[in-house]
C-alpha cells in the first residue's frame, strides 16, 4: 500500500471517527423512554399497515 | 492484468466462497426471523415484510462492517488474507442486500403513496433541521447510491481505464457511505428498537472500524527504519525469513519495501502493486512469482517484471546478506530492473 494512501486512510478516520462515535452518543441520549416508531410518516405507516 | 479484464476469473477457491457467503446469508436470515418472531413483546406485531426488513438492514451493515475491517485485519494477521482476496464479492453481495433492503421500504413505507417513492423517501419527512426527528431514510437512500457507484465499478474493466489511483479513490467513497449508514441507523432504528442489542453492535462497529483502521495506518508509518552507517536498511536474520514470504520495510522516504526470501534466495521488489496498489509484501511467492494477495497480479522477483503476456513491472531494490542478516538498499532501480538474487550461504 502507498505510504500517501495509509496517510490518507488516517486523516479520513482520523476525521470520520468521533462524529460518528459522537451521533451515536446523541442519537442514544435522544431516544425516547418508550420508543415509538413516529419518525416514519404517519399517514404512509397507516396506509401500509 | 493489463492484457485483458479477465484476470480476476471464478477459480475454485472463489466459487467455495461465494457458495459459502450465501450460504451464510441465507442462515443469517432464517435465523433472524425466526428469532425475532419468537422474541417479540407481547404489545408488538411485526408482519413478515417487516421482519426481513430488519433482517436485510442489519445484515447489510453487518456485512460492511466485515468488509471494512478485511483491510486493517489482513494487516494484523495472515488469516484474514482469504477474505481480502474475495473483498470484491461480500462488497457486491452488501449492496444486493442493502438493495433488498431499500426496495422493500420503499414498497412497504412509500410505495402507496401518490408520490413517486423515491421522491417521497426524500420530502415525505421534512425535519431536516431536527436532530431528533431526521429523515434517516435520505441518509440510507444516499448511502445506497454510493454502494451502486461501486458496485457497479467493481470490476477490473472499470479499473483499467479510469486508473489505479482515481479508481481508489472513488471507491474510498465506502467510508462516507458507512458513516451515512451509522447515522442512519442511529436516527432511526435506534429511536425505535427496544432491544439494547442495536445499540451495542452499532457502537462496537464504529469503535472497530475507525479504530482497526487507525491502528493499521499508524503502525504502517511509524515502522522504524533501521539505517546502518552505509545506507543498507537491516530486514531480518536469515533464520527469520520464511520461505515464499516476504518482510515488509518501511524507509524514512519512499515507497515501502517487500523484501521475500525464495529457498535460498533474497530479492527486494516495491510493496505497492501496480493494479490496485494491494500490498506485495503480504503475499506469496506463488510458480515462481510474487503474487499480490488482493487479486492475485504476479511478478517476477529478480526484475519486478509480470510474467508474459503482461506488461506491469514494478521497482527493484540491491539486497545482501552479511552475518546471516539480510539487509535491502532503499533506492529504488527503475520499474522492471533485472537485480540479481542474493543468495544465502549455508
Amino acid at each position: 500500500m502507498k505510504r500517501a494512501h495509509q496517510k490518507a486512510h488516517l486523516r479520513i478516520w482520523f476525521i470520520l471517527g468521533p462524529p460518528l462515535l459522537g451521533i451515536i452518543y446523541f442519537a442514544v441520549n435522544l431516544r425516547p423512554d418508550t420508543p415509538v416508531n413516529d419518525i416514519l410518516p404517519a399517514n404512509l405507516s397507516t396506509e401500509a399497515e | 492484468m493489463s492484457h485483458d479484464y479477465k484476470l480476476v476469473t471464478w477459480t475454485p477457491f472463489k466459487k467455495r466462497f461465494d457458495l459459502w457467503l450465501l450460504a451464510g446469508i441465507a442462515l443469517y436470515l432464517t435465523v433472524f426471523i425466526l428469532v425475532s418472531s419468537v422474541n417479540l413483546p407481547a404489545d408488538e406485531s411485526y408482519t413478515p415484510i417487516q421482519l426481513i426488513l430488519r433482517a436485510t438492514g442489519t445484515l447489510a451493515f453487518l456485512l460492511l462492517t466485515f468488509t471494512l475491517c478485511i483491510g486493517p485485519l489482513a494487516r494484523l494477521t495472515p488469516r484474514f488474507k482469504p477474505f481480502l482476496y474475495n473483498r470484491r464479492h461480500l462488497g457486491v453481495a452488501t449492496f444486493l442486500i442493502a438493495l433488498i433492503h431499500s426496495g422493500l421500504v420503499l414498497l412497504w413505507y412509500h410505495g402507496f403513496s401518490e408520490t413517486n417513492p423515491l421522491v417521497s423517501i426524500l420530502i415525505s419527512n421534512p425535519r431536516y433541521d431536527s436532530l431528533a426527528g431526521f429523515p434517516f431514510e435520505s441518509l440510507g437512500f444516499v448511502a445506497l447510491i454510493i454502494l451502486f457507484l461501486m458496485a457497479a465499478t467493481s470490476h477490473d474493466f472499470w479499473n483499467a481505464n479510469l486508473g489505479p489511483g482515481l479508481w481508489k479513490a472513488i471507491h474510498m467513497g465506502v467510508y462516507f457511505a458507512y458513516g451515512l449508514l451509522v447515522a442512519h441507523i442511529a436516527l432511526g432504528a435506534i429511536q425505535f428498537e427496544r432491544h439494547p442489542l442495536y445499540i451495542y453492535a452499532l457502537l462496537l462497529s464504529a469503535i472497530t472500524v475507525s479504530g482497526l483502521h487507525v491502528l493499521t495506518s499508524l503502525i504502517g508509518l511509524r515502522a522504524s527504519a533501521r539505517l546502518e552507517k552505509d545506507g543498507w536498511i537491516m530486514v531480518a536474520a536469515v533464520k527469520d525469513m520464511s520461505d515464499s514470504r516476504a518482510k515488509i520495510i518501511h524507509p524514512n522516504s519512499g515507497e515501502a519495501i517487500a523484501v521475500f526470501r525464495s529457498g535460498a534466495e533474497i530479492s527486494a521488489v516495491s510493496n505497492v502493486c501496480r493494479h490496485q496498489g494491494g500490498p506485495l509484501g503480504e503475499g506469496r511467492i506463488v510458480d515462481g512469482c510474487i503474487t499480490c494477495p488482493w487479486h492475485g497480479f504476479q511478478y517476477r522477483m529478480r526484475d519486478g517484471r509480470s510474467p508474459e503476456p503482461f506488461t506491469e513491472k514494478i521497482a527493484t531494490y540491491a539486497t545482501r546478506v552479511s552475518d546471516r542478516t539480510v539487509y535491502v538498499h532503499p533506492t529504488p532501480n527503475p520499474p522492471g530492473t533485472d537485480q540479481a538474487p542474493t543468495v544465502i550461504e549455508d
